[in-house]
């Protein structure tokens, strides 16, 4: 099944995020709470979590693209 | 609030130092300040070739490192105090709720400190201190600059004239303010050191609160310097994409140049300039790292003594 993950709010005012790192590739299992990827927002890199555990089907954006809150960020293939 | 104190000025060590306590000490609030013998940092997201000029800062004997939070480039000097705040993270951004403690104990040994801008704290208004974050695992990392004696032409010089406009690439900007040192605004003067420990002691009153590394915490630190805070992944191989292009004189000549690089790697390079072997310049650049170690022996190889001359004008 095909889980999609969401780029969270992280502060009330957020309109984007600039994604900045990947902390893990395509392929790669994902456990729930694991570190994912990286967004940068007013002078902070937030590290964020994995919301479900599986393997990473797909990076839905490159290293500097502007996400909003709410947009999915990745797709995870879970059990 | 704990403290620990680093003893070392090494700019490599104190940045593994600051990471190391904030992954490790997890139940704990942490107050830290250090400081720094001449170097740069850039944000963990920034584009080191834009944001500095790193062959003349190589030729300066300044290194550049990449710090784990977000914003822009800062310079340090042993007249610049840092500081970092380690808690739990609670709700979303809000740097006045991080800076509140650090403005009270400011006023409190008598600097006539306030907050500006979203994260910056200013004497007048001028800028003495900005700071950036770093949010992970539940726990926030703030931390800032505390322009105490620093040296404002050098810093001037470097973070300021020192952009490099021929990157167009991703990544965050700097801001560019202007600053003024907190010493000279003292209604009664002391020395950094004891600027230091007055900002501690209102930190951090308890002395039973004031820690030491082991010997084992130390070496970890260490293996983290050397691991990655002095890797040339870390610092220049997260550099986001970028496309480089410079045009000027060389040798007397008329002088182009052009290329790309991705992590940290580059590629499509080439070089038009009378002065200089263009096909040779395209093979060695093209799959070379990225700083200025390579860059110079490459620059040396094109052109003899004038190499350095060479290499400001490529990187």
């Amino acid at each position: 099944m095909e889980k999609q993950l969401a780029m969270p709010r992280l502060r009330p005012e957020m309109t984007s995020g600039v994604l900045c790192a990947w902390l893990k590739e395509e392929g790669d299992t994902v456990e729930a709470g694991e570190p994912l990827y990286e967004v940068e927002t007013d002078k902070v890199v937030n590290q964020i979590e994995a919301t479900a555990s599986g393997v990473l089907k797909k990076q839905l954006w490159e290293e500097g693209d502007q996400v909003a809150p709410g947009d999915p960020v990745a797709i995870l293939e879970t059990e | 609030m704990i403290t620990f104190d680093s003893h070392s000025t090494d700019p490599y060590y104190n940045l593994a130092f600051e990471e190391f306590v904030f992954t490790r000490f997890r139940e704990e609030d942490v107050f830290l300040l250090w400081r720094n013998t001449p170097c740069m940092v850039v944000g963990s997201y920034q584009n080191i070739c834009r944001e500095v000029r790193a062959a003349r800062l190589w030729r300066m004997g300044i290194p550049v490192l990449r710090r784990i939070s977000g914003g822009g480039a800062v310079y340090h000097d042993l007249g610049n105090v840092n500081y970092s705040c380690i808690t739990r993270q609670e709700g979303g951004v809000d740097y006045g709720r991080s800076l509140a403690p650090i403005l009270e104990a400011l006023n409190g040994i008598g600097v006539p400190a306030r907050k500006n801008r979203a994260s910056d704290i200013a004497i007048g208004e001028k800028k003495i201190s900005g700071s950036a974050q770093r949010s992970a695992g539940g726990r926030l990392l703030h931390h800032g600059t505390l322009l105490f004696d620093a040296g404002l032409e050098a810093l001037e010089e470097i973070s300021v004239r020192g952009k490099n406009d021929c990157v167009r690439t991703k990544g965050t900007q700097s801001a560019i303010c202007p600053v003024t040192n907190i010493r000279p605004h003292l209604a009664e003067d002391m020395t950094v050191e004891e600027f230091q420990r007055r900002l501690l002691d209102r930190m951090v009153p308890d002395a039973g609160n004031r820690r030491e590394l082991t010997a084992e915490e130390a070496g970890e630190v260490r293996r983290l310097r050397d691991g990655k805070y002095r890797s040339w992944e870390w610092t220049w191989g997260r550099t986001p994409a970028f496309v480089y292009e410079k045009s000027g004189s060389f040798a007397g000549m008329p002088f182009r140049a052009a290329y790309s690089a991705r992590q940290g790697i580059v590629a499509e390079a080439a070089i038009d300039c009378p002065a200089v072997d263009g096909a040779l310049a395209a093979r060695l650049l093209n799959g070379a790292r990225l700083c200025p170690e390579g860059f110079a022996e490459i620059c040396g190889r094109l052109a003899g003594e004038r190499g350095q001359e060479l290499l400001e004008l490529l990187l």
